[in-house]
Parts: C-alpha cells; sequence; structure tokens
C-alpha cells in the first residue's frame, strides 16, 4: 500500500536548537498511528509540521508520492491533513455550526441554511450536537466532536489527535474510540499524541516512540508491551553520560525541620485534593507529565494562583497557616517560585541584566534605600553575575540578548538575591545549554547543603533521580507515589506517572 | 546554537530605538532651522517664549501621560478629570470659598478619579483603555450635571497667588514654562531613582515578572493612576491661570490624542516598560515647533489635523516596527 504521507529525514531547529532530528516516518491511510515520548520529546512539532503550522527546517515531505510543502495550515487543510488540539481551537463565541463552516462561508450567509446542513452532517456521523448551540456552552467530549466534525467536513485524510482523551469520562471515551474505528474503515489516517500508554497500545495498529527530538522505534502495537514502550521513552544515552554518577552513588541528605506542610490543597481542575510536604537542608523533586498539576500546585504555595476558596485545603509554613493571594507576601514570608516560562514570567526583557537582579533585591523584605545609586545596584549585580557565572559582556547587556542558559541564572539571581528559605524551581534547565545545565544542578545541590527548602519541579527523568534526595510524582492533580532516590529507578517513577 | 545572528538582530534593534527618540530629536532641529530661516519672525525671542509656553501644559500632561504609558497603560480620562476638577474649583472660589480650599477640593476629586481608575484597572481588572474611556465620559457628564453650572468657567476677579501660575514670570520666563522643567525634574528624579520609578519599569516591562517578584503590583496601578490625575490637576490649573477661565468643552477635544502624540512620538512605547522623560521633552519640542510654524504660515486648523494625524500615525507604525512580535522568539522553550 503506498503511504499517505512520508517523511524523510525531517529536522526542525529552533534558534539553532534542534527539536526534531532526522526523523523518517510513514502514515498508511486506514492506520492509527500512536506517537510516544516525554515531554518535550518532539511529537508536537512532528504533528504541527504534518498540519502545516509549522515549516520544517529541512527535509522532505512526500505526499501520496509527491514532495509537498505546506506553508501554511490553511494549505494542509486543503490537502486534507487537520488537527485536533489538545486545547481546542474553536471559537467559543459562535455556534456549533458557524464553527463548523468557518472560514467557508458562502458569500451570502444565510444562518438557517448554515443550521440545516450543519444538523444534516452530524446526524450523517450520528453526532448528538445541537448545531445553534454556543460552542462557550458544551462539555470537553461535544466540543472534541465539534472539532472532529469540522475535521471530517474538510474531507480530512488525515487527523491528529494531541491527547484527545485527557478530558473525556470513561464512557465518552468509549464513544470516541467507536468513532475512531469508523473513520479507519473509512480511510481516515489516525495519528494520536498520548500519555495513556495502556490506552495507545490497545487501540493503535501502529507505535512510534519519540525521544529529544529523535526516532527511537516503530513497531505494530500487539508487539510490544507497556515495559518496551517505557524503556524506549526514557532510555537516553546522552543524558546518562551528563547525570552519571551524580545520582546513583550519592547519598541522599536526611530531611530537616518540616517548614512547609500542604494539606488537601485544590484548585479548579488542575490541583485536586493533594498532600505533601517539604522539609529543609534536602532536595524534594516533583515529576509528573503535563497536566499533572504539578505547577500549579506551586503557583498556590507561592500565591501565583489563589487555591479554591471553598475548600481549597491547607498550607502550614513552620506550623503556621498561610494563604497567600499574591506572590507579595510569600516573597516576604521567604517562599519563591521561580518560573518555567522565564519569557512570560521570569525576566524583563528590555531591562539590562544587572536592572533584572536588583528588582529583585528592590522587591525583597530587605531594607533598601528611598534613593537608588547605579553604584549599588552595578555592585549587586556584579555580585550575582561572579557567584552564578553569567556569561555576558557587561552587566548592561539586555536579558534577551543572552542564552537560554544565562537567561535562568539571571532568572535564578533575582531570586537568591531576595534571600530565599523555599526556593521552587519549575523545570529549572528547560531550554539550558548544556554546560548550564552542570552549572545549575551544582547551584541546586549548593542550595540544599545550605539548609533551604529546595523543590524542584521536573518531566526530565535523569534530572529528577539525579538531584532528588525524595521523589514526588504527581498524576491527575495529585502526588500519588514517593520513592527514594537509591531505590526509584526511571521506569518505576514513568510507571507511576502514568498510570 | 546560533547567538550570533540573534545577537546581531537585537543589536540592530537596539540601533533602531536609538535612532526614534534621535530622528524626532532631528526632525524637530531641521523644523526649527528651516521655520527660522523662512519665516518672519520665528526666531524671535517673544515667538520662542511664546512656543514653550504653549506647549508647557501638553508637555506636563504628557509626563502624567508617560507614567502610565511606561507601565503599560494608558489615561483616556485625563483631560476629562482636569477640566472637571478646576472647573469646580473655579466654581467654588466664585461661590465664596477660599482659594486654598477650593483647590484642596478639587485635587482631591482629581485623585479620587484616578484612584477608582487605578482600583477598576487592578482589582476588577478592567483594561486601562476601556476603564479610562468610559471614566472620561462619567466624569465629564457627573461634572456638567453636578458640579459646574456652565460649560466655561471664569477665573474669580482676584485668584491671589494661583493667577501667577499662568501669568507671572520669572526671569523673564513664563511661569508654565517653569511648572513644565519642574515637572520634568522631578520625574526625572522619581523614574530613574525611586522604588516606586523602578516598579513602574519593571510591571510595563512584564507584569507577571514582576508580580511574581513581589512588586505590589495592584497597589502600584492605584498609585500611578492616582499621581496621573493629580499631575493633571496641576495643568489644569496653569491653563486656568494662562488663559482666565477653564472651557470644560477641551475633553471634546483633539488634546488627549495630542497628549498621546507627544508621548509616543517621544519614543515612549505603548507596549510599556521603555523611555522616560527626555522622550516627552522631545516629542513635545517637535509638536510646539509644528504647531508654532503652521500657525505663522496660517495654516487652516483642519490641516494642522491632518499633519498631526499623519505624524501620529507614523510615530504608532515605527513603534511597531521597532518593537515587532517575533514569532520565533516567542516559540522559545515550546519545542
Amino acid at each position: 500500500m503506498k503511504p499517505l504521507i512520508e517523511l524523510q529525514n525531517i529536522t526542525k531547529e529552533y534558534r539553532g536548537v534542534p527539536a526534531i532530528k532526522d526523523v523518517s516516518l510513514s502514515i498508511y491511510p486506514g492506520e492509527t498511528l500512536s506517537l510516544l515520548g516525554e515531554n518535550g520529546a518532539g511529537k508536537s512539532t512532528l504533528t504541527k509540521m504534518m498540519a502545516g503550522a509549522v515549516v520544517p527546517t529541512a527535509g522532505n515531505l512526500l505526499i501520496d508520492g509527491e514532495p509537498m510543502r505546506f506553508e501554511t495550515p490553511n494549505e494542509a487543510l486543503r490537502h486534507g491533513f487537520a488537527m485536533v488540539f489538545q486545547e481546542t481551537s474553536l471559537v467559543p463565541s459562535l455556534t456549533v455550526a458557524q464553527n463548523l463552516y468557518l472560514g467557508r462561508e458562502p458569500f451570502f450567509n444565510r444562518l438557517r441554511g448554515l443550521y440545516i446542513s450543519a444538523q444534516q452532517f452530524l446526524q450523517t456521523l450520528n453526532f448528538n450536537v445541537e448545531p445553534t448551540k454556543l460552542v462557550s456552552q458544551l462539555g470537553a467530549a461535544e466540543r472534541q466532536m465539534v472539532e472532529i466534525a469540522r475535521a471530517l467536513q474538510h474531507k480530512a485524510r488525515l487527523i491528529v489527535f494531541d491527547e484527545p482523551t485527557a478530558t473525556l469520562t470513561p464512557e465518552e471515551k468509549h464513544h470516541f474510540f467507536g468513532l475512531v474505528e469508523r473513520l479507519k474503515k473509512q480511510g481516515v489516517a489516525i495519528v494520536f499524541i498520548s500519555h495513556a500508554l495502556e490506552e495507545a497500545l490497545a487501540i493503535s495498529d501502529r507505535i512510534t516512540v519519540l525521544r529529544d527530538g529523535e526516532h527511537v522505534l516503530t513497531a505494530p502495537a500487539a508487539e510490544l508491551t507497556q515495559d518496551d514502550v517505557i524503556k524506549a521513552m526514557v532510555g537516553r544515552d546522552l543524558s546518562q553520560e551528563l547525570y552519571s554518577g551524580i545520582g546513583a552513588h550519592r547519598k541522599p541528605r536526611p530531611a530537616g525541620k518540616k517548614v512547609l506542610s500542604i494539606q488537601n490543597l485544590s484548585m479548579g481542575s488542575m490541583v485536586k485534593n493533594t498532600a505533601f510536604s517539604l522539609y529543609e537542608g534536602q532536595v524534594t523533586g516533583m515529576f509528573g507529565l503535563v497536566g499533572s498539576g504539578r505547577t500549579e500546585a506551586a503557583k498556590v504555595v507561592a500565591g501565583v494562583l489563589k487555591r479554591d476558596f471553598l475548600h481549597g485545603g491547607e498550607v502550614f509554613l513552620d506550623g503556621e497557616p498561610v494563604r497567600y493571594r499574591t506572590p507579595r507576601p510569600a516573597v516576604r514570608d521567604g517562599i519563591m517560585y521561580v518560573t518555567e516560562d522565564r519569557k512570560l514570567e521570569g525576566f524583563f526583557e528590555t531591562l539590562s541584566i544587572s536592572e533584572n537582579i536588583f528588582a529583585g533585591k528592590l522587591a525583597s523584605r530587605e531594607a533598601v534605600p528611598k534613593v537608588i545609586t547605579y553604584s549599588e545596584v552595578a555592585v549587586v549585580a556584579e555580585h550575582w553575575r561572579k557567584a552564578l557565572n553569567v556569561r555576558a559582556i557587561s552587566g548592561d547587556a539586555r536579558v534577551i540578548e543572552l542564552s537560554g542558559g544565562n537567561q535562568q541564572k539571571v532568572v535564578i539571581a533575582k531570586t537568591l538575591v531576595q534571600k530565599p528559605r523555599v526556593i521552587i524551581f519549575d523545570e529549572p534547565t528547560r531550554g539550558v545549554d548544556v554546560g548550564a545545565i552542570a552549572e545549575i544542578h551544582q547551584l541546586i545541590n549548593q542550595l540544599a547543603d545550605d539548609g533551604l527548602v529546595v523543590w524542584v519541579i521536573s518531566s526530565n527523568l535523569p534530572e529528577i533521580l539525579s538531584l532528588s534526595d525524595r521523589i514526588l510524582v504527581t498524576r491527575q492533580g495529585r502526588v500519588v507515589e514517593e520513592f527514594q532516590p537509591d531505590t526509584a529507578t526511571e521506569e518505576k517513577i514513568m510507571y507511576a506517572a502514568v498510570h | 546554537m546560533s547567538n550570533n545572528t540573534v545577537l546581531s538582530r537585537f543589536s540592530k534593534m537596539q540601533w533602531l530605538s536609538l535612532t526614534q527618540e534621535k530622528i524626532v530629536f532631528l526632525l524637530a532641529v531641521v523644523l526649527f532651522v528651516t521655520f527660522s530661516l523662512t519665516l518672519n519672525g520665528f526666531a524671535s525671542v517673544d515667538n520662542l517664549l511664546g512656543l514653550l509656553y504653549n506647549v508647557s501644559v501638553l508637555g506636563v500632561l504628557g509626563l502624567a501621560m508617560a507614567l502610565v504609558v511606561i507601565g503599560r497603560g494608558i489615561d483616556l480620562s485625563l483631560i476629562a478629570t482636569m477640566a472637571i476638577s478646576v472647573a469646580w474649583s473655579l466654581t467654588l472660589i466664585r461661590g465664596g470659598l477660599s482659594v486654598e480650599m477650593a483647590l484642596l477640593y478639587g485635587m482631591l476629586l482629581a485623585v479620587g478619579i484616578g484612584v477608582l481608575n487605578g482600583w477598576l484597572i487592578a482589582y476588577a481588572e478592567i483594561p486601562a483603555l476601556f476603564c479610562t474611556l468610559a471614566m472620561g465620559t462619567l466624569v465629564y457628564g457627573f461634572g456638567r450635571i453636578a458640579l459646574i453650572p456652565a460649560d466655561v468657567i471664569y477665573m474669580p476677579a482676584d485668584p491671589g497667588w494661583f493667577g501667577a501660575l499662568g501669568q507671572g514670570e520669572v526671569f523673564g520666563i513664563p511661569a508654565p514654562v517653569i511648572v513644565f522643567v519642574l515637572f520634568a525634574l522631578a520625574a526625572t528624579l522619581v523614574l530613574r531613582y525611586t522604588r516606586f520609578g523602578r516598579y513602574t519599569y519593571y510591571m510595563g516591562d512584564n507584569y507577571h515578572a514582576a508580580r511574581i517578584t513581589g512588586v505590589p503590583t495592584r497597589p502600584m496601578l492605584v498609585t500611578q493612576y492616582g499621581v496621573v490625575a493629580l499631575i493633571g490637576f496641576v495643568a489644569g490649573l496653569v491653563t486656568a491661570a494662562s488663559v482666565d477661565s477653564m472651557n470644560t468643552r477641551i475633553v471634546n477635544s483633539t488634546m488627549i490624542y495630542d497628549v498621546i502624540l507627544v508621548v509616543v512620538l517621544g519614543g515612549i512605547g505603548l507596549s510599556g516598560g521603555k523611555g522616560g522623560v527626555r522622550n516627552v521633552v522631545v516629542g513635545t519640542m517637535l509638536i510646539g515647533i509644528l504647531l508654532n510654524g503652521m500657525t505663522i504660515m496660517n495654516i487652516e486648523y483642519t490641516v494642522q489635523n491632518f499633519i498631526k494625524g499623519a505624524i501620529l500615525l507614523a510615530a504608532l507604525i515605527f513603534d511597531s516596527l521597532i518593537n515587532p512580535r517575533d514569532e520565533q522568539t516567542a516559540q522559545q522553550g515550546d519545542i
């Protein structure tokens, strides 16, 4: 059978950092392929290329054997390549029918006609959705139906589902899989991106595993077990070199005084009734997949987000209940959050390195003189720049001009200048070059040795294993398991995170 | 990592952002020289003092607006607040209240409106643009209904020291010019050397980062809008004292756009966190020279508006060209 789409040696780079390295893959009509991999393995980037949302840096895309280059999602859609995103791409303020025909309305657009044809179309699919309803009033499953209907309305030959079942109830899932079967019979190729391994193995024809942007394995699902897949997802050579000898042979630090105790914390649908404690003088690692509520829990503790008003649970600092509504009182109490998204909420991009670091001092609980002297700014910044080895021509360089690793160091310096007692690192080495990763890890260890409460959130298993004195695993908004680093393995942790 | 290309792109941007202020400054100089050579009476001391006198109120208002624009906000109710609070003060004086008390009441009204603006933006989380747009209309309507009896309120016969604010001179320099210079100096010091000033830049550059760092962002917003209204009130006093009245119809004129024009033209990006007092001064100078020259050339008012509009549009386009939304940069980390 001829493949519907063939990727030949596809590479994609962002600012010189490869997200996809030399991946080749074929997808056949009427088959279901699951794309598996850790966060950041390149699944989303790869599928976005099929849907035309991302243009590859190098390599060929063959469709029906013809080379093709999609510049826009619209172009891909015209060839029958549709993507159903994790976060739906529907317009909430329009009705179901309007969303179905979005972008291809006739010049004279009669709402009644639109509703009638939408109704007929939805009935042929056996979808029980009212076409006149606003999308904002639909539940998650109904939204997904509309997304799928829209893809089919465009005569899609390939549909990419990004985490389709994450928001569905078991019954809705059952429905969804029935629908997938019907689509397959019509010759539509289906690509799944999923973290739910069991599910992926059960419904796919073939499985492809990506790791660090590289293609690791493609095999029929029937020939694979869950353990095979987990091994393929985590076993990495590069990081083993990087992390070897740190985690395995080191003795875990003993727990000091209990500083933070989180009890029954809840926030919206992301954090559900979670409980754990943090101790002085050790690194507590937290592993969980995206959407498992790690970041949200940290943000609630640091006052960045508010917990639920009713039944939101409690946070105790040194045994005293605290409830921060903004980050400022948390910063005053010495609880600081180092963000996972430094560009969005980490640094000030138009300001200099010095000014960024000094911003932390200015907002800290320490007394700062009423009048700011720029010689003091330079002294403070220079001290931290040296301490963290921020490589830049001078303190006057703007942060946006630095590499990812140096930007991260500036954000950390801005936090350390505030003298934290509890410091939360959310993905401390995301988008950071290899050299800086080692330096940041060393710094995190140093902070724990100095007696701070260090809480590291990461999707990177080797990082968690090498840094942590305790490992917490979150799943679906809750801490579900705790490991000791000497007995934990990547497989065990991943198993706890996906089940 | 292809650091070199990134670096070169940003150093190019820096070079450009330097030139926006420079270009406006050079344009002002070129206009000044051209007008001096071609227009009779432009280069005389009297005319130049008059030029400064005419734009100093605009400059003071520009400084006020710059404060919120640097913090990534905007205050469209500035002119309404200024007109109504000052007109109310004048009404009270004419009603027999002492000048001091009347001005205190007016000032409290202005600051109250500003604080309400800030509160709505910070705590009710209404976008500054809409909040202040509505507030301007509300204040104007409320003032005309409840506070002032007519559109134009004249100065009382003997305003005392208050009159000197508009008509007085020190060493031959008109009082409004001195007020502008004093405010410019004060704003420079506050923006550069105080915690309030630095917090304003942090919030304008990256509101979320400022919040996480521990900047009290919401009290800051309330203070910023309060201060803006206060400066607006003083600018209104100077206006009233100069022309012997407060004409509340200026609320419906293009004055608020002139103020924004001065701020944006000088190179303070609407995206926040950039620029300072120098940019306002440069923008004010260009507008001052342009208006003065066009008046001497006897260009019609409507044509003047057209030219001002074209210049504002050009400045906005320039602003978005040198502060582009770069998709590639935005996606960094989203691998």
